[in-house]
């Protein structure tokens, strides 16, 4: 963060404090704590333990910053599976709030590699909604949609 | 072969890149990308770390889509290494270059990625923010930074705010469409002018005032090296930014 103008403009976010080890100048970043965190997986259990198949992003350590985390998943696995393969859960269960089975919830963006492009229309479609305040119908146009 | 400022982006991109580096590049980065494959296609020896978990993915698959953000860069990946786990690579000090870009440069290389216009909390245009820039800039060992397009909104006589800047202490290059800039005690200075292009182009397009009266010119992209970037990107998402 050096050079930054972001540090005198934000004295509630970043501090420059001396490090207690070695005496030199840094600078501190108060920590984000989300209300919620929605994280798409492509594998859940019902207790929420979480199988990120791909890239998983900031995903695992969002679940961890956030008050509540909600998992929406595009399958429900028995928790068996997440045995034999433990390291493949980013999100373990006691970080989870609720797990929403929502196939196809990261539409009209990506999940790996379950649906790779980018439905362009659809995105149109989603930011028009919001501008025009008709997300709901938007929503509910969609439903069942995978 | 025929090349344009597209070709000599990326080429010049990739030889920055140094045998032994560990080099990444972000999301919306189609031009670095290419570089970086195109580094790995000539042989060069480095690692490549991605923001979609990917470390030394499958460089040979062409990617189809301009986003950089995707499965192609993560393909056939030798280990997964999140983006957090990049944060701690580079502020102990162990990444080289973390290709940024950026909305305006000044001349002490101060980059404004947060706003244009207004004020901070009012702002006419509302940037990306340095998620990016302001944390990596510091504490990657090389700053090297693209930009498409050369022109006097970009490259001003001031910023309206530094998201980041320049640590004078370290290598600081600035690759554009018309030329290199390199930092020389504090302040940008013209390192060479691209084959197709002139120094007072490149005065023309720059907010302040480059007193210099001469500049090198750029070595062209080799044949070999044109070959090599025609094969791993058929598609030619270079000229997405362009």
């Amino acid at each position: 963060m050096w050079g930054s103008d972001l540090v005198a403009l934000r004295p509630e976010f970043y501090h420059v404090l001396e490090s207690p080890f070695t005496g030199e100048k840094t600078v501190c970043v108060r920590a984000l704590v989300p209300d919620y965190a929605v994280i798409h997986v492509q594998e859940c259990d019902v207790y929420g333990n979480a199988r990120i198949l791909g890239p998983s992003y900031q995903d695992a350590l969002l679940a961890r910053a956030a008050r509540k985390t909600i998992i929406t998943t595009e399958r429900l696995v028995g928790t068996y599976r997440l045995r034999e393969e433990p390291k493949l859960t980013a999100v373990p269960h006691f970080l989870v709030e609720a797990v929403v089975l929502a196939p196809g919830g990261a539409r009209p963006g990506i999940c790996y590699p379950e649906y790779q492009q980018v439905d362009d229309a659809g995105m149109k479609a989603y930011l028009r909604a919001v501008k025009d305040g008709t997300l709901e119908q938007y929503l509910a146009a969609g439903e069942g949609r995978e | 072969m025929h090349y344009g400022p597209a070709e000599m982006m990326v080429v010049a991109l990739a030889r920055e890149i140094r045998e032994g580096d560990i080099v990444f590049h972000g999301l919306a980065s189609p031009v670095p990308m290419t570089a970086m494959k195109l580094a790995k296609a000539l042989g060069k020896e480095f690692t490549y770390v991605t923001l979609s978990d990917g470390v030394d993915p499958d460089f040979t698959r062409p990617a189809v889509i301009g986003s950089t953000l995707t499965a192609n860069t993560y393909e056939g990946s030798v280990a997964s290494f999140g983006l957090g786990e990049i944060f701690d690579l580079a502020a102990s000090g162990r990444l080289d270059i973390a290709f940024l870009s950026f909305v305006q440069m000044d001349r002490e290389g101060r980059i404004n990625m947060s706003y244009v216009g207004g004020t901070y909390d009012r702002p006419k245009v509302r940037l990306p923010g340095g998620a990016g820039s302001a944390t990596l800039t510091p504490v990657t060992r090389r700053t090297t930074i693209w930009k498409t397009k050369h022109d006097r909104t970009s490259f001003v006589k001031e910023v309206d705010f530094a998201t980041t800047a320049a640590d004078p202490a370290k290598m600081f290059t600035v690759v554009s469409n018309l030329c290199v800039f390199r930092l020389h005690n504090g302040l940008l200075e013209v390192d060479s002018v691209f084959p197709y292009t002139s120094l007072d182009e490149v005065k023309a397009n720059t907010g302040w005032e480059i007193t210099q009266d001469d500049a090198l010119e750029y070595p062209a992209p080799t044949e070999e090296e044109l070959r090599a970037l025609e094969r791993i990107d058929p598609y030619r998402i270079r000229y997405v930014e362009f």
